[in-house]
């Protein structure tokens, strides 16, 4: 599970990485919203380090609100408000971020932030691409909560069935050996049976829960968002021009 | 010989009395609550600790972290007696100074040997009336 994990970073970074590269820009950026319903970055690829200064970003009204109505949206930083005012960028000639909700079967996962683009570029990007890499973060959004929740959920079960498993082993244990007196006939004959039965219980946690337990918990985390922003968006700058 | 038992499950804890006094031939004191473990630690210079992982006020690792910082009580042997079986876990509780894991549930007619096989090679053993 451990690999598990280590892969969807990766692939989820991989497909920022494409995303980036395909769209010829210079920043690819999916805000994911946590369980605090907050707007944080969960993965990047690009090179705007100074950027993420804040954790989360704020839901004001405007183009996220926008972008968060279901529809791409493309928006120039000239109006520097909000989350604009974080995707500032030096280059005059390209101005232009583009918004892409990240929804689920049900929800809103997050935002799919690409840019700058010059406002033409902007204009000439098919909708559709933009829809399938915010499809795929969805899809890999999806597949991680599946794994947070596996990775608190079966520990727990595997915890709650051993814990009362064991007073009635232990004392189905005790006196079929004898603490109490000897047990025989048809009565030790039963007490053999529910004591097995314990047995088939316990190796059936042993492999649908335990051998299958994750090995760790999400690191989708505040420190794990503080990690995002203050490393991984640090890449080398572009080699100079002779 | 004295054993602390940290178990916060009523039902756990007759059967451990009944296993550690009758075959182990021990005296042994419960605690349900995580907090007073190093307490009782120190008051009761106990010559093993039987740690559960899930006690309110304080998980079994933070204890055990805490038995084994202090002066006082480092030197006893802790072993875990725990559901909690995930192997990271497992690793985690050896690596803070724990002697040895058990996962429940256990038998109890072996748990007496199972015990003795952790920590004989540190001198101690139950069973005996010593």
């Amino acid at each position: 599970m451990k690999n598990l994990t280590i892969g969807f970073e990766q692939i989820l970074h991989s497909t920022l990485s494409m995303a980036r590269n395909s769209l010829k820009t210079d920043l690819c950026v999916f805000l994911q919203f946590d369980d605090g319903e907050r707007l944080c970055v969960r993965a990047a690829d690009g090179k705007k380090a100074h950027l993420w200064k804040g954790k989360a970003f704020p839901l004001e009204s405007g183009p996220v609100a926008e972008c968060l109505e279901n529809k791409v949206v493309r928006v120039s930083k000239k109006s520097k408000t909000g989350l604009l005012a974080l995707l500032e960028s030096k280059s005059a000639a390209k101005s232009t971020f583009i918004l892409v909700p990240v929804s689920g079967q049900s929800r809103t996962l997050g935002i799919l932030v690409c840019g700058p683009f010059s406002a033409a570029t902007a204009k000439s990007i098919p909708e559709d691409q933009l829809r399938n890499t915010g499809a795929l973060c969805a899809v890999l959004t999806a597949h991680w909560r599946l794994y947070e929740w596996l990775s608190s959920f079966t520990p727990q079960v595997n915890h709650e069935l051993r814990t009362p498993l064991t007073a009635v082993q232990g004392s189905l244990g005790m006196v079929l050996g004898g603490m109490y007196g000897q047990v025989g006939g048809e009565m030790r004959e039963m007490l053999e049976m529910a004591q097995k039965g314990c047995e088939r219980t316990v190796l059936a946690i042993e492999e649908y829960l335990t051998k299958q337990l994750p090995n760790k918990k999400s690191e989708f985390s505040e420190q794990q968002s503080d990690k995002i922003n203050a490393k991984d968006l640090r890449v080398p700058p572009p080699p100079k021009k002779p | 010989m004295r054993v602390l038992v940290a178990e916060d499950d009523p039902d756990i804890q007759v059967i451990l009395r009944m296993v550690l006094t009758r075959m182990g031939k021990c005296e042994v004191t419960f605690t349900d609550q995580g907090d007073q473990v190093v307490p009782m630690a120190k008051s009761g210079s106990p010559m093993l600790i039987l740690l559960d992982m899930m006690l309110p006020q304080m998980s079994g690792m933070e204890i055990c972290q805490a038995l084994k910082n202090d002066p006082a009580t480092q030197s006893i042997p802790v072993i875990f007696l725990t559901a909690r079986t995930q192997p990271t876990e497992m690793q985690e509780g050896l690596r803070l100074g724990a002697v040895g894991y058990l996962a429940k549930p256990f038998d109890p007619m072996t748990l007496i040997a199972q015990i003795n096989d952790i920590v004989s090679p540190l001198g101690v053993t139950l069973g005996t009336s010593a």
